[in-house]
């Protein structure tokens, strides 16, 4: 395969906070090919958005990265200058974001919106205009010419969406992250937004990253997962294999809370059993130790890494659902709380 | 009531396809507060006369003994003479003039001063904002109307020095109305998301933060207005303010103090024209607070 178009090399981030110094990130790596469509998955807080910010250098105050490579096309964006991020954002990387009741700016109208995202990276204005109408007919909107003349508050949810996407796609980028771009719309808008990203990712063959937490979004969209558990990627593999035989019992779990028809068409997935852990204060050892049913002694005190198991798989975890199902009778599981019903309890296996 | 308000605000923005823009909402609810429609209409009535006293006046303002000296108000002259027997109307006319130069143009300026400085300072917060907060103190902490008659006799007593001085002495509040409203804008997502399509930050800064921040500044400024005009009548009162022969409506008022008892209408029309200029910028800067809040939907 080719060099990837984005290497994520240990990424870490911290938010400075009055209660001390939370981890967002911590030592992320993945790569990202050309025209390849990546889902980021994990629960409320995981740092799925903390790493897509932290890719263009966008985290807030009091946050930070603090250490690792953001390799794209064989420049490390952590090292640019300000001027020279700036000119990457939104022309090599755009970034869509979950509310675009709030995205768009209420006082501007829309299509000089669009118009700015390529101004500011150097498009005659004459021809910005133009490709903006032609922007919002392939997004799908519907009678293009008036709409770039509307304000933000007389378009409908999916439109503005619509229009967002437009926005990130007006610089033809190479990549465009989309953090969770259907959450605050409707079902049926939801579906056709995410066949829309589905039909511009092989269309234009920009690289799409897709961060949810809806693992029926990413059946549908992407052809590889990372799957992320406090500040940190537990697995990672492609599509079929996670959804066909996760090793990391957080993505296990993850699955089987997911309404079982027609995913994508539903409301998101019911949390797993359990709390998320306190960043500030994260576990010892293996941090999904305290939620997993499957736990070992080892999980308790030794930090799992990234690692091999099977073809095009990683997975952080000293026991993987191949063992859990082999020994510990894992698909008899009904109740998956933490040591209920396999009877699998701390020092019992090795 | 609530909920019933709530209810046809909801049927109404699902069954109108083009809703009205923000101004012309704004102006909607403008039209529906009496006071500040009353209000609108004496200051554009003003805005004529002032406008008007460019080319024609009944008399040369400045024309000495066109009338008896303390004439009261007759047909030939609706407001009397003063004390040197020229034409009252004619130089409140003029004086509207002064008043409404001073008014607008000290807003303008403090909105040119304090919009920038409360933008860096909200938006780049840290020391950049520990410093122009600072300042921003130490000019409060000076009695303006000191500063301000020093800053005259130093300059000397132009109209353009005195909209300097006020501005001068004035401009804090805006820049700290700036500094509040950028430091809640910019965490708004359609910031983030401009940063994230590459906007540089004067883009950020004047393109987007400032235009969501409009209504609150017109509302201040027009709250402005009025302080300035009678600042500036206060210093003409005290003989600091435009000089002769431009009349003030502070400096007309100051000048028939001594007849106040046997030619009362010297001081009156000038403080009563004053009075109702104070009162229905006032009442307009309300007017506007009410219409142009975001929170206030109808
Ligand atoms: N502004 C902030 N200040 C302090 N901590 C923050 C801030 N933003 C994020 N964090 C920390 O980073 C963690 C990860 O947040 P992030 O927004 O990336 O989660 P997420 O996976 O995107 O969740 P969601 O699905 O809810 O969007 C949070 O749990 C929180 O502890
Ligand atoms: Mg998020």
């Amino acid at each position: 395969m080719a060099t990837p178009i984005l290497q994520v090399r240990d990424l870490r981030t911290q938010f400075m906070t009055d209660g001390g110094i939370v981890t967002a990130v911590d030592g992320v790596s993945f790569d990202l090919h050309q025209g390849e469509s990546l889902g980021i998955v994990g629960e409320s807080g995981s740092g799925k958005s903390v790493t897509a910010l932290s890719l263009l250098r966008l985290v807030p105050d009091p946050g930070r990265v603090v250490g690792g490579k953001v390799l794209f096309k064989n420049q490390d964006l952590l090292q640019l200058t300000d001027d020279e991020i700036r000119e990457v954002r939104g022309r090599d990387i755009s970034m869509i974001f979950q509310d675009p009741q709030s995205s768009l700016n209420p006082v501007l109208r829309t299509g000089f919106q669009i118009d700015e995202a390529m101004l500011a990276h150097g498009r005659p204005k004459a021809e910005a205009h133009a490709r903006t109408v032609d922007l919002l007919k392939q997004v799908r909107i519907p009678a293009a010419e008036s709409r770039v003349k509307d304000f933000p508050h007389q378009l409908s949810g999916g439109m503005r969406q619509r229009a967002m996407i437009a926005m990130g796609l007006s610089n033809a980028p190479q990549i465009l992250i989309a953090d969770e771009p259907t959450t605050a719309l409707d079902v049926t808008v939801q579906a056709q937004i995410l066949e829309l990203l589905g039909d511009l990712n092989r269309e234009l063959g920009a690289a799409v990253i897709m961060i949810t937490h809806n693992m029926g979004v990413v059946a549908g969209l992407c052809t590889r997962v990372i799957v992320m558990y406090a500040g940190q990627i537990v697995e990672q593999g492609t599509v079929e294999q996670i959804f066909a035989n996760p090793q990391h019992p957080y993505t296990w779990s993850l699955l089987r809370s997911m309404p079982r028809v027609d995913a994508v068409r539903h409301e998101r997935l019911r949390s797993i059993e359990g709390i998320a852990p306190d960043l500030l204060h994260p576990p010892a050892g293996c941090r999904f130790h305290p939620r997993c049913p499957f736990r070992i002694e080892k999980c308790y005190t030794d930090e799992p890494v990234l690692e091999e198991h099977g073809p095009d798989n990683l997975a952080a975890c000293w026991v993987t659902m191949d063992r859990a199902r082999k020994e510990m009778g894992a698909d008899d599981l009904v109740d998956i709380r933490p040591g209920a019903g396999s009877g699998v309890h701390k020092g019992q296996v090795k | 009531m609530a909920t019933a308000t709530t209810t046809a605000q909801v049927s109404e923005a699902e069954i109108l396809p083009e809703q009205q823009t923000l101004w012309s909402d704004a102006w909607r609810r403008l039209k529906r507060n009496r006071l500040a429609l009353v209000a609108t209409i004496y200051l554009v009535f003003l805005i004529v006369v002032a406008l008007v006293a460019l080319v024609y006046t009944p008399y040369r303002m400045s024309a000495v003994g066109i009338a008896p000296t303390y004439a009261p108000p007759s047909a030939a002259h609706w407001f009397g003479a003063d004390s040197i027997g020229r034409d009252v109307l004619s130089r409140l006319m003029v004086g509207a003039q002064v008043s409404l130069i001073v008014g607008v143009g000290t807003q303008l300026l403090v909105i040119a001063v304090g919009v920038p400085i409360g933008l860096l300072a909200g938006y780049y917060r840290g020391w950049l904002d520990s410093v122009l907060t600072f300042i921003i103190n130490v000019f409060y902490g000076i009695p303006d109307l000191l500063v301000a008659m020093i800053m005259v006799f130093l300059l000397g007593p132009s109209l353009t020095n005195i909209i300097v001085a006020i501005v001068v002495t004035r401009w804090m509040d805006m820049a700290r109305l700036m500094r509040g409203q950028t430091m809640s804008l910019r965490e708004r997502e359609f910031i983030e998301a401009a940063r994230a399509s590459g906007a540089k930050p004067a883009r950020i800064l004047f393109g987007h933060i400032f235009p969501n921040a409009l209504g609150p500044i017109i509302v201040q400024a027009t709250f402005g207005v009025p302080a300035a005009i009678l600042f500036e009548a206060f210093l003409s009162f005290l003989g600091v303010g435009v000089q002769p022969p431009t009349p003030s409506w502070g400096s007309m008022a100051s000048d028939g103090i001594s007849a106040l008892e046997y030619a009362p209408h010297i001081v009156l029309v000038p403080s009563i024209a004053l009075s109702l200029t104070l009162l229905a910028f006032n009442f307009l800067g309300d007017g506007l607070r009410d219409a142009l809040d975001p929170r206030q939907k109808r």
